[in-house]
């Protein structure tokens, strides 16, 4: 418009110029005037404007195919570069909402890996439309939800056989009023235990906010819940036999389980503060946290030694086979997270083991 | 149980019928096919004895003790399929390898050999001669894969006859049970019962009844 309108002023002047000063005074002053407000009005804005012409935003498409049929849902179009795969999801959901963007799964090629929700849509432009393959990953629940339920689960279930429920133990010998201290204490330390895990899910661990399949909740689920069933059933039936070795037995051992309770607690509020900082934890003034020079996952160590105390104290095989499989289970667990942490730290040099001090 | 899982097959069958996995290297070919060899010879040794039996006894009865020696060696050799599988020489999964070779060994040991009274069954003539013939088809049929020369017969054999010998193999395997179900009650085998000193007890009778109801979901 500026442009416009310039070269008219100028002629204006120019023709006034060619013509010359012929028009009589205030006639000129009052053209004058005029050309000078027609300039002034037509000028606009007073700053010059961002020399931005031609550059438009390139926005992406992004479009979606079923990873099975190949046939295409939808298409996410008007996608900034600024966006990353979370916000391509949420967009998705408003088209199709039967998907929460929890269960959408994309991948770039059909049998590709799944994408992560950080990477950027820039990254992964090769031209101006994306194509992802979707797969509905199922019904998702966070994994707060999974260990709360998987540890409320067993402090409850473990109750029921404490009190001794009239359906399960339906024999006369069940109105007995005698049982051997160590069954109250089992139950005491059973308590504990799931009751301190319940606690440092709801309060210690920073879980990260993602999701797993419903499927994992519910095999976890009943793991858990049948061995402690297994287990309550055992401890607190009528015909349960103390340990063999009478009492030392059972207060070395609930010392023990005591002592691998307050270990985990301690390692678990390490382990929360080490996020923050940038390097593996190290042992502090603490001396449950001391184990963090042999093993990188004292945690697993500690919750391995309640159980086995647990075992002892009771006397009780299907005690020691729960153990035996989280011990299992456990180590598997440590060892991932400890070829994590030997790359991320550069722990190579310092010759420490996963789990168990010097073994494992 | 008389499934006919992959075992001893150096190829991946996959729908798009190329080659996709690496297939064992050529030590490991040997040792599978010579492993295969033996079986299927085995197991003809077990349908040869079953026929010779039946022609010299003149009936299908008690035919059980002339095999049982042939039977327990070569369906516990299968154990082997499951290192193959874990050792990556087999591309099948451990878990379902195991599974099903555990499952006849379980039949085997501790149901015909553990329940005597159980062996003149006519239900163990039948879980006998379906795992003869089915074993015999997929030593075979692993052998001659592993060779890369496998007859269209095998292969249609196969594939076909365990419509009828799936659920013989089965009928037999659930009538074995059933039928050792009362000796078990009665000498209380394989039952350790409260109370005792690890706390712990169980009960093989409804043991055997819960592998009974598993065969359902398996089907």
């Amino acid at each position: 418009m500026f442009r416009r309108h310039k070269p008219s002023v100028a002629e204006h002047k120019k023709d006034f110029a060619v013509h010359g000063a012929a028009l009589p005074g205030p006639q000129n002053d009052m053209r004058s005037f005029f050309n000078l407000s027609q300039l002034v009005l037509s000028a606009g804005q007073l700053r010059s404007p961002p020399i931005l012409r031609h550059s438009k935003i390139t926005y992406f498409e992004v479009e979606i195919l079923d990873a099975q049929s190949k046939r295409q849902i939808c298409v996410v179009d008007k996608v900034p570069p600024s966006f990353s795969l979370l916000d391509v999801k949420h967009k998705f959901h408003k088209t199709c909402p039967q998907w929460n963007p929890s269960r959408i799964g994309l991948r770039l090629e059909r049998n590709g890996p799944y994408l992560k929700d950080s990477i950027s849509i820039q990254s992964l432009a090769v031209s101006s439309i994306i194509t992802l393959y979707f797969t509905d990953l199922g019904q998702q629940v966070t994994w707060t939800t999974v260990f709360l339920t998987e540890y409320s689960g067993p402090l409850l279930i473990y109750l029921l056989f404490y009190i001794r429920l009239s359906s399960i133990y339906a024999e006369e010998e069940s109105t007995e009023s005698f049982r051997h201290p160590v069954v109250h204490l089992a139950c005491l330390c059973h308590c504990l235990h799931y009751v301190r895990h319940l606690l440092e899910t709801l309060f210690v661990h920073k879980i990260s906010g993602g999701h797993t399949p419903l499927k994992n909740m519910i095999k976890g689920c009943a793991f858990y819940w049948g061995f402690t069933s297994w287990i309550a059933y055992y401890v607190n039936h009528p015909r349960y036999t103390p340990p063999s070795f009478g009492n030392r037995q059972v207060i070395f051992a609930a010392l023990a389980f005591l002592m691998c309770e307050a270990g985990n607690h301690f390692i678990n509020v390490a382990l929360v503060q080490q996020n923050h900082s940038a390097s593996f934890p190290s042992p502090t003034y603490n001396p449950f946290t001391w184990l963090f020079t042999l093993v990188s996952c004292p945690n697993y160590t500690y919750e391995i030694g309640s159980w086995i105390s647990f075992t002892v104290m009771t006397q009780t095989l299907p005690v020691g086979i729960f153990a035996f499989l989280m011990a299992i289970q456990m180590s598997l667990w440590a060892q991932k997270k400890h070829r994590l942490y030997v790359k991320k730290y550069n722990m190579g040099a310092l010759r420490k083991t996963a789990m168990i001090p010097f073994i494992f | 149980m008389a499934a006919p899982g992959s075992g001893g097959a150096g190829r991946a069958e996959n729908g798009y019928g190329s080659q996709r996995r690496k297939g064992p290297g050529a030590l490991a070919t040997t040792y599978l096919v010579i492993y295969n060899v033996v079986m299927t010879a085995g197991w003809l040794v077990i349908a040869v004895g079953i026929v010779r039996a039946y022609l010299t006894k003149g009936s299908y009865h008690s035919l059980y003790y002339s095999i049982e020696k042939p039977l327990k060696f070569f369906q516990t050799g299968a154990l082997l399929e499951i290192l193959h599988c874990a050792f990556g020489i087999v591309p099948s999964s451990v878990v379902l390898t195991a599974f099903q070779v555990m499952s006849r060994v379980f039949l085997t040991w501790a149901v015909t050999h553990s329940v005597k009274e159980v062996q003149n069954e006519d239900s163990v003539l039948l879980f006998v001669v379906a795992w003869t013939i089915t074993e015999i088809i997929r030593y075979s049929f692993y052998t001659f894969s592993l060779l890369n020369h496998l007859p269209y017969l095998i292969k249609w054999a196969r594939y076909t006859l365990f419509i009828v010998l799936y659920p013989m193999g089965v009928s037999g395997e659930l009538l074995t049970i059933y039928a050792a179900l009362p000796f078990v009650r009665q000498a209380g085998l394989y039952s350790i019962s409260l109370p005792n000193k690890y706390n712990f007890s169980f009960d093989y009778y409804t043991f055997l009844i819960l592998v009974m109801i598993s065969y359902i979901p398996t089907f």
